[in-house]
C-alpha cells in the first residue's frame, strides 16, 4: 500500500473505494466507517496489497463521470429517513437528485411479483399515476412486472419517482427497463447500496428490499406469489412498523395467493388510491388531484343487444378460453368470434392471447 | 479380362459395397453352375472421376464378365439395363431407391430383382423385367426360357385408418383449427399446456386432407424410394404421408444431406402430405431456420462440396408447443418460469418461422365434462368431405370471394390499432377466405373474419 498524497480526494471517495473492495458486504462497510473516516479505514483495510490512492482516484473518477452521487452516513445530504434505520447503508449511492429522498414528501412503496397478471400491471400504474398526482413519491425495486408497472404510472407528472436497485447503477439491471431507468433517473432517484460495477447478485435482492422498506412510510404489495420476493419487503416493513397493505385478487389466480394471504395475515385492503392516501394519514380533502376508483369502468357503456348480449354475460373479469365460451354457449364458433369482436369494438370485451375476458 | 494371374479388380472410384461385390458377385457365379474365368479380370466403372456407390451394381458386373468370358452371346443383351444386388448362392436382391434408378436407365429395357419389378414398373410401365436368381437370368437371356412372371400380390387386409376426429372431445377451436388448416392449405402452430391434445389433433389431420392423386403420390413414391424408405409392395400411397421427427433429429436428417450421395430429408418425406414438429421449441434454432426456405419455395437446395441436388419439400407444416417451459403460460399468472426464462423459450421461434404460421391457435385443457361427456364430435369423414368441397370450389373460382363492408372495417380498426401488420392483414385476409369457403358462404362476413382472427391469436402468446 503507498499513500502517496493526492489530496484533492474527498472522503466519499475513499468511502467508494472502500465499498468497492472485492467481498465487501454492507455490514462490514458499515462496521469500517463508523469506526474512523472513510480515508483512515481505507487505509487500514489496504494495509499490506498494493492498492494505491491512484486507483482510488481512478474508481472516484468513474463514479463521478457516470454522474453517480455518493451519500455518506452523517453527511447531508444523506436522506434523513435513514437517521433511525439500524442498519442503514453506510454509504449510498444515487443516480438523480438526492432531494427526491426528502423526508417531507410521503412515500408509498408499490411491490410485486415480476410476472403479473394484466390486473396486477393495470392496477400497479394506476395507483403509481394516481399517487405522484397526489403528490406522493413511490418507491420501487425497477424490477419487471409490478415494480416498472408502479414507475411507468408515476413518471408522468408529479412527485419524483424513487427507485432502488440491487447493484451498480452503471449497468441498468433488468436490461429491459434501460428506458424506465433514464426516465425514473431524469425525473426523480435511482438509489443502490452498491458501486458502480458491481453486478446484480442474488443475495442483494433482500438488502435492496429493506433499503427499499426504509426509505418508505407504506408498503403496498398490488400481486405476489404464495413465496414471491415482496415478502423480504412486507418483513422489512413490519421491522420497522410501517403500514402494509396488499391489493384483494381472485383466488383462483396464483399471482394473488400472496397478497391474499397478507389480507388474511392483517394488512390492510387496498381497493382504490385513497385507501393508500388513508393509510399515510392523508386526508381525502388534502389530495391535490381526486384518485380515479379502480377496478369498475368509469365511464357508463352502452348496452349489447341480442346475441352479443348472450355472450357478454358469458364474459367474466377472468379470462375465458375460446373453448370453454363456445360450449358454454352453444353458439356456432364463427357466430361467437364475429359476437366478441363486436363487443370488443364496442369496448366491451377484451382479447387476451386467445382467451376472452369483459374490459 | 486378360492374360496374367487370376484376379478380379473393380476400379473407377467404387466405395466399400461396390467393391466387396467382388466376391459376391464370383460367388454367384459360381453357385448359378457357371464357370468363374480363370483369367485376370478388370471391371471399369465409367465416368471414373464419379464416386459409385451400392449393391445394385453386382447384377451389371456380373453381366458384363458373363459376356466377356463368352457365356452370353453379345446380342441377347442388347438395349436392356441391369440393375440388382447378388446373394452369394445367385439370387436377385432388393436395391433401394429403385424408382429413382428405373428414371434414369436405357429406354429401351430394364431387368431388375424380382421383388423390385412392382417399384420399378410405377415409372417405367410394362418394359421393366424381373427375375429371381442369376441361373434364371441367364437362361432368359440364352433364349432357354421366357421371362419369369411377376408373382401376384397377396391379397392383404386395407391400410389402417388414420385416428379419427371424433375422438378429440370438446376443443372446438382445436378442431376447428385442423379443418381450416386443411382447406387452406395453411400452416398450423398449435400453442397450449401439456394435456391439450396437441399431437392428439395433429395426427388427425392427415385424415382430412384430400386422398393423393396419381401424379403426387408418384412423387412421394419417387422421394420415399430415392430415400431407401422402401415402396410396400410397388404400390401407390393413397393417403399422403405424415411424418413427425423428433425433436433431437439432425438438420441434415430433416431438410436432408450426406457426405457426397445426397438423401432427402424428412421435409421432402413430408411432400404433399404433413410434416408435424412436436415441441417446436425443443428443436434447434438452426433446425428450424432451415425450414424457412421450403416453406417458402416448396423444394430445398441441399448443396455439399460435392453438388447440388434440389429436392421438392412442399409439405403442410403443423407444429405445436408449449407457451413456456413450465406449460402453463397461455394465462398469465398460472405460469411459474421466471421472465427470463419465457423470454429465452420465445426467442428459440424466430419473427420470420412464426410469420409462416397462418393459423397460431391457442388451446386449453379439455373441460372434465366434456371428456367423460357419451357424444362425439363430427368424424374425419364428414370433416374431410367438407374440406374436400372447400378445396374444389377455391379451384373452380376465378377471383377470391369479396369482403363484407363490416369485416373490412373491422381489419381496418385492427391494422391502425397497431394490432395487425400488413403481413398479418394478408394472412388473416387468406384464412377467412377459408372460413367462408368451408362454410358456404359467397362473401367473407364479420364473423368469418373475426374467426380468422381468433385462429391467429396464439401469437400474442409467443410474441413478448
Amino acid at each position: 500500500m503507498s499513500t502517496g498524497a493526492l489530496p484533492d480526494l474527498p472522503p466519499e471517495a475513499f468511502a467508494v473505494a472502500l465499498a468497492s473492495m472485492p467481498a465487501m458486504g454492507p455490514a462490514r462497510l458499515r462496521t469500517l466507517l463508523s469506526a474512523e473516516p472513510p480515508a483512515l479505514a481505507w487505509a487500514r483495510a489496504n494495509e499490506g496489497s498494493d492498492a494505491s490512492v491512484r486507483d482510488v482516484a481512478r474508481t472516484w473518477q468513474r463514479h463521478t463521470a457516470l454522474g453517480i452521487r455518493v451519500l455518506l452516513d452523517g453527511h447531508p445530504p444523506y436522506p434523513e429517513r435513514l437517521a433511525d434505520e439500524p442498519q442503514a447503508p453506510a454509504v449510498l449511492f444515487c443516480l438523480g437528485d438526492p432531494a427526491a429522498l426528502d423526508e417531507r414528501v410521503a412515500t408509498v412503496a408499490l411491490v410485486g411479483t415480476r410476472a403479473p397478471t394484466r390486473y396486477g400491471i393495470g392496477v400497479a400504474a394506476q395507483f403509481g399515476a394516481d399517487l405522484a398526482a397526489a403528490g406522493v413519491s413511490v418507491v420501487s425495486g425497477l424490477a419487471l412486472g409490478i415494480d416498472g408497472a408502479a414507475h411507468e404510472g408515476a413518471c408522468g407528472a408529479g412527485a419524483p419517482p424513487i427507485g432502488v436497485v440491487a447493484g451498480g447503477l452503471d449497468h441498468p439491471y433488468p436490461r429491459r427497463h434501460e428506458r424506465l431507468w433514464e426516465r425514473v433517473a431524469s425525473s426523480g432517484v435511482i438509489v443502490s447500496e452498491s458501486p458502480a460495477g458491481v453486478p446484480t447478485e442474488k443475495w442483494r435482492f433482500p438488502v435492496r428490499n429493506r433499503l427499499l422498506a426504509a426509505l418508505s412510510d407504506v408498503v403496498v404489495v398490488v400481486e405476489s406469489r404464495h413465496h414471491g420476493g415482496s415478502r423480504h419487503t412486507v418483513d422489512a416493513a413490519i421491522e420497522r412498523g410501517l403500514p402494509v397493505g396488499a391489493v384483494p385478487g381472485s383466488i383462483r389466480s396464483a399471482t394473488s395467493e400472496g397478497t391474499n394471504a397478507l389480507l388474511a395475515d392483517g394488512a390492510f385492503p387496498v381497493c382504490s388510491t385513497g385507501d393508500i392516501l388513508v393509510a399515510l394519514a392523508l386526508t381525502g380533502a388534502s389530495v391535490a388531484v381526486a384518485p380515479k376508483a379502480t377496478g369498475r369502468p368509469t365511464p357508463e357503456p352502452q348496452q349489447p343487444a341480442g346475441v352479443d348480449r348472450l355472450v357478454f354475460d358469458l364474459l367474466t373479469a377472468d379470462p375465458a378460453p375460446l373453448d370453454d365460451l363456445v360450449r358454454v354457449s352453444g353458439m356456432d364458433l364463427a357466430e361467437l368470434c364475429g359476437s366478441l369482436e363486436r363487443l370488443a369494438q364496442a369496448g366491451l370485451a377484451r382479447d387476451v392471447g386467445g382467451w376472452w375476458e369483459r374490459a | 479380362m486378360s492374360s496374367g494371374l487370376p484376379g478380379f479388380t473393380i476400379v473407377g472410384l467404387p466405395d466399400a459395397a461396390v467393391r466387396e461385390s467382388r466376391d459376391r458377385v464370383r460367388a454367384a457365379i459360381l453357385s448359378s453352375g457357371l464357370p468363374w474365368p480363370l483369367r485376370r479380370l478388370t471391371v471399369n466403372l465409367a465416368p471414373s472421376g464419379v464416386r459409385k456407390g451400392g449393391a445394385g451394381l453386382d447384377l451389371p458386373i456380373a453381366i458384363g464378365l458373363l459376356l466377356a468370358a463368352g457365356e452370353l452371346s453379345p446380342g441377347c443383351t442388347e438395349g436392356l439395363s441391369f440393375c440388382g444386388e447378388l446373394g452369394l448362392n445367385g439370387s436377385l436382391r432388393h436395391v433401394p431407391g429403385m424408382i429413382a434408378l428405373a428414371d434414369t436407365a436405357a429406354p429401351r429395357g430394364l431387368v431388375v430383382p424380382l421383388c423390385d419389378v412392382r417399384e420399378a414398373a410405377l415409372v417405367r410401365g410394362t418394359e421393366v423385367r424381373g427375375a429371381a436368381t442369376l441361373g434364371d437370368l441367364v437362361a432368359v437371356l440364352r433364349g432357354r426360357a421366357d421371362w419369369p412372371a411377376v408373382p401376384a400380390l397377396a391379397q392383404k387386409a386395407p391400410a389402417p385408418l388414420p385416428p379419427d376426429l371424433a375422438d378429440v372431445q370438446g376443443q372446438a377451436l382445436g378442431r376447428r383449427a385442423v379443418e381450416v388448416a386443411a382447406a387452406g392449405p395453411h400452416h398450423l402452430l398449435m400453442i397450449g399446456p401439456p394435456g391439450s391434445g396437441k399431437t392428439m389433433l395433429a395426427e388427425r389431420l392427415v385424415g382430412l386432407l384430400p386422398t393423393l392423386t396419381h401424379a403426387e403420390a408418384l412423387t412421394v413414391a419417387r422421394i420415399h424410394s430415392a430415400a431407401g424408405c422402401s415402396v410396400p409392395d410397388g404400390e401407390l400411397l393413397e393417403r399422403p404421408p405424415f411424418r413427425a421427427p423428433h425433436h433431437q433429429s439432425s438438420i441434415v436428417s430433416l431438410v436432408g444431406g450426406g457426405s457426397w450421395s445426397l438423401r432427402p430429408g424428412e421435409v421432402s418425406l413430408a411432400t404433399n402430405g404433413v410434416l408435424f414438429l412436436d415441441e417446436l421449441g425443443e428443436f434447434p434454432v438452426a433446425a428450424l431456420e432451415a425450414l424457412r426456405q421450403p416453406l417458402e419455395e416448396g423444394l430445398i437446395r441441399v448443396s455439399r462440396a460435392g453438388g447440388t441436388v434440389t429436392f421438392p419439400a412442399a409439405f403442410l407444416l403443423v407444429a405445436a408447443m408449449n407457451p413456456c417451459p413450465c406449460g402453463e403460460g397461455v394465462y398469465q399468472g398460472a405460469c411459474t418460469c421466471s421472465t427470463s426464462a419465457r423470454a429465452r423459450y420465445r426467442r428459440r421461434i424466430s419473427a420470420p418461422l412464426l410469420d409462416r404460421f397462418d393459423l397460431v391457435v391457442p388451446l386449453s385443457r379439455p373441460n372434465p365434462d366434456e371428456l367423460l361427456a357419451a357424444t362425439l364430435g363430427e368424424n374425419s369423414a364428414t370433416v374431410a368431405r367438407r374440406v374436400a368441397d372447400a378445396r374444389l370450389a377455391g379451384c373452380q373460382r376465378a377471383s377470391e370471394l369479396p369482403l363484407a363492408p363490416d369485416a373490412g372495417a373491422l381489419l381496418a380498426s385492427k391494422l391502425r390499432a397497431g394490432g395487425l401488420s400488413a403481413r398479418g392483414l394478408h394472412k388473416v385476409t387468406r384464412v377467412a377466405q377459408t372460413v367462408a369457403t368451408l362454410a358456404g358462404a359467397d362473401v367473407v362476413s364479420f364473423a368469418h373474419t373475426s374467426e380468422a382472427l381468433s385462429l391467429r391469436a396464439g401469437r400474442a402468446v409467443v410474441v413478448a
